[in-house]
């Protein structure tokens, strides 16, 4: 009864959320990305056999997917550590009431494993078990198959959920991960230690032996109780719940930025609000990640021709800051804008700091992303061609842009992956700035050539610069009009 | 000092502020009271040009607020959470603001000693973040920041409330003594009759966003009020 109960009351707080038909579009839009995922995971499943059999002479699939375990269990677990939101039910309301501690923290444990989205892998695994494993061994190993992997991803979430609890994902914890995995990654690489051998050998036990299965089960087991362990530790809420802070606040430096006068105080109060809040902080690890995006597309000559696309990657990793955070370049400060609007900061002054960070985030993105040099002249004209047409264009665009999204966003509350303050909106003001560029290189590329196409926006780019003050101006006149909009709008809470 | 003409407010065609003319003079204390709904904060938000007025303006020295930056240089101002960055510590956002006001680290500092007292020692250097302060704390917070620029002119919506007792008094002779010393114009709602009538020479009541009395303090004026509220 209680665990009904408990489902239940967590079902209406969700749709009880201030805001939640207000998002429906925005909600069926990821539905459709989360659909598109899944017919993608189902057909890899399809093929999987096919692939995995050309991939090595003597192992067969199923070994090849035994040796990826490991892997699978490691980069998951890290996955899973920086992106997976802790379940902080809300203990409070229910601890007053006669109900059993430990009922709570079970289901407090329990209810992540009940999540769809754990087991979009099954998607792939299922199809690759009935078609190969059942076709190489028997029907008993390729369901042994299956739920040995069912257990990696509930040993997984347990893990995550307690090294989270445990040691809180900041920064040191998201380096120490990277290091520990690219230490994996080169042992294998230099042949000192497989770990796919390893895995290979481990799962080959626990999914041909019949009492295989208990390995992983008591693994699962051990990381469940670790969990119940740890609150046993930390009895009371405050001590677990939420957040994970101390009361002292590292207080940043950034004294070489008050040289600039009003414009230095506010970029350094932006980047205050990038450094300690979740979601911008995690929008940073994100981007991390996404300036490797170069490495899938230069490197395959299945690109090679098709300008169009490889523009855009170059676009988007030499910008990549800007887009990410600038989408949101008014919003992020919804929370204090009536006091940016009656203190002694002119409009002009406000506009010109977020066009100065927005300029900053493209020349730090453009010197990280200087290492693709390597792949070619070809590479060197589009990402100079790109970075100018950002900082000369889209930077314009964007500040234009952004005054048209007047939804709230509510720093203090959102986590990782959190689409709170995404609006149909949103999406309309970056996929002009993102797809426009595209389509005009594709186009003139495909009509005259590459050359041609990169000096057309390395032109609209240098005119974007020598014409910034006008720009500037017409930014500024369009936000005093939005600016009511605007005020209003980021007062109204979720 | 500040001009209000035929100022009007209307959301989907109900008019929560309708204020025809108002004057309010250079070193004015000026209270406004009424029950919630009366259009205290929106009459606040509209001369902070926060809102947009459906119908007439609001001017300071002379110049209309609407989309201008030139009133923000003499306006000190403190409405609610919204007033305050709170992912700073509160040094730092006394720093930013006194910044704006092209004050020097030195400036800040001094004032910030005098300020010691109303903060009773617990703001200054604890090292926590705005977020993190009980809602009487952030209140201070945000008084203080208001006044940090030498404003001329000082707008508070219900400084009184979530203030502790001793904090109440300290901010009333606080605001007494800006007064006598600065002839700093003063702009104060609040729902506390007592506090307003010994802070503010002038007492306005709205109600349902029309100005419905406009009084001189007197020793009678706390009892008209009283009187005026009681159901």
């Amino acid at each position: 009864m209680l665990i009904k109960d408990l489902l239940s009351h967590e079902w209406k707080k969700s749709i009880r959320a201030k805001g939640f038909y207000k998002n429906l579009a925005v909600n069926i839009l990821l539905g459709f990305v989360g659909l598109y995922f899944a017919t993608i995971l189902l057909l890899l499943g399809f093929k999987l056999d096919e692939i995995l059999e050309k991939a090595h002479k003597t192992l067969n699939p199923m070994e090849l997917f035994n040796g990826a375990m490991l892997y699978i269990l490691l980069i998951g677990l890290a996955f899973r550590f920086f992106m997976q939101q802790l379940n902080t039910f809300n203990l409070p309301p229910y601890q007053v009431l006669p109900i059993k501690r430990s009922s709570l923290i079970n289901f407090l444990l329990l209810k992540p494993l009940f999540s769809p989205v754990n087991y979009i892998l099954l998607l792939m695994v299922i199809p690759f078990a009935v078609q190969s494993v059942v076709g190489y061994y028997s029907a008993a190993v390729a369901v042994r198959f299956v739920l040995s992997f069912v257990l990696l991803v509930w040993f997984n979430s347990f893990t995550a959920a307690f090294l989270k609890r445990k040691y809180g994902s900041g920064l040191f914890s998201f380096l120490i991960v990277i290091a520990v995995l690219a230490c994996i990654a080169a042992l294998e690489y230099f042949k000192v230690f497989s770990l796919f051998d390893m895995s290979r050998a481990l799962y080959g036990f626990i999914v041909l032996k019949t009492i295989g299965l208990l390995l992983p089960l008591s693994a699962v087991a051990l990381a469940f109780f670790l969990n119940k362990w740890f609150f046993a530790q930390n009895y009371y809420p405050e001590r677990f719940n939420v957040k994970l802070k101390g009361d002292k606040v590292r207080t940043t430096q950034l004294s070489f930025l008050n040289r600039f006068g009003i414009i230095g105080e506010l970029i350094s109060v932006e980047i205050k609000l990038i450094l300690r809040h979740k979601r911008t902080k995690s929008i940073l690890y994100m981007s991390g990640f996404f300036l490797l995006y170069g490495l899938m597309f230069y490197t395959q000559p299945v690109y090679a021709k098709s300008n169009g696309m490889l523009f855009f990657v170059a676009m988007f990793i030499t910008g990549l800051l800007m887009f990410m955070y600038g989408q949101w370049t008014i919003s992020w400060d919804s929370s204090h804008f009536d006091s940016l609007m009656t203190r002694n900061i002119p409009i002009r002054t406000y506009l010109n700091a977020n066009y100065y960070l927005l300029v900053a985030f493209n020349l730090i993105c453009f010197v990280l992303t200087t290492p693709y040099f390597y792949f070619g002249m070809k590479i060197v004209y589009m990402h100079v061609a790109a970075f100018i047409f950002n900082i000369g264009v889209n930077v314009f665009l964007l500040l234009f842009l952004a005054t048209f999204n007047t939804k709230r966003i509510d720093l203090s509350k959102a986590q990782v992956m959190n689409y709170q303050g995404t609006t149909f909106k949103s999406f309309l003001i970056v996929l002009p700035i993102m797809f426009i560029p595209m389509i005009i290189v594709a186009a003139l590329s495909a009509l005259t050539s590459m050359t041609v196409a990169l000096w057309t926006l390395t032109f609209l780019g240098i005119a974007g610069i020598v014409f910034r003050k006008y720009l500037i101006t017409v930014c500024v006149n369009q936000f005093n009009r939005r600016k009511y909009k605007l005020a209003e709008g980021f007062r109204e809470g979720e | 000092m500040i001009q209000v003409t035929n100022l009007q407010k209307a959301y989907n065609g109900v008019t929560v502020l309708n204020i025809q003319g108002l004057k309010i003079p250079q070193g004015e204390s000026f209270g406004l009271v009424g029950n919630n709904g009366a259009g205290k904060t929106t009459f606040f938000r509209l001369i902070l040009d926060l809102i947009e007025p459906s119908n007439g303006e609001v001017q300071i020295d002379d110049h209309t607020v609407m989309r201008n930056d030139e009133w923000k240089k003499t306006t000190g101002s403190f409405l609610d959470e919204g007033f305050l960055i709170d992912f700073l510590i509160p040094e730092e956002y006394f720093n930013f603001v006194g910044k704006l006001y092209h004050k020097t680290d030195g400036d800040i500092t001094e004032f910030l000693e005098t300020m010691k007292d109303f903060f009773n020692g617990e703001v200054l250097g604890s090292k926590k973040l705005i977020r993190d302060f009980s809602k009487g704390n952030q209140k201070k917070i945000g008084i203080v920041a208001a006044l940090l620029g030498d404003p001329k002119i000082l707008i508070l919506d219900e400084p009184f409330t979530a203030l502790d007792p001793s904090s109440q008094i300290r901010l009333k002779r606080f605001l007494n003594d800006l007064q006598l010393k600065f002839n700093m114009t003063m702009l104060i709602s609040s729902h506390d009759l007592n506090h307003v009538t010994e802070v503010c020479k002038r007492i306005v009541v709205l109600e349902k966003g029309l100005i419905v009395k406009d009084l001189q303090t007197n020793a009678d004026t706390l009892k008209e009020l009283e009187a005026y509220f009681a159901v």
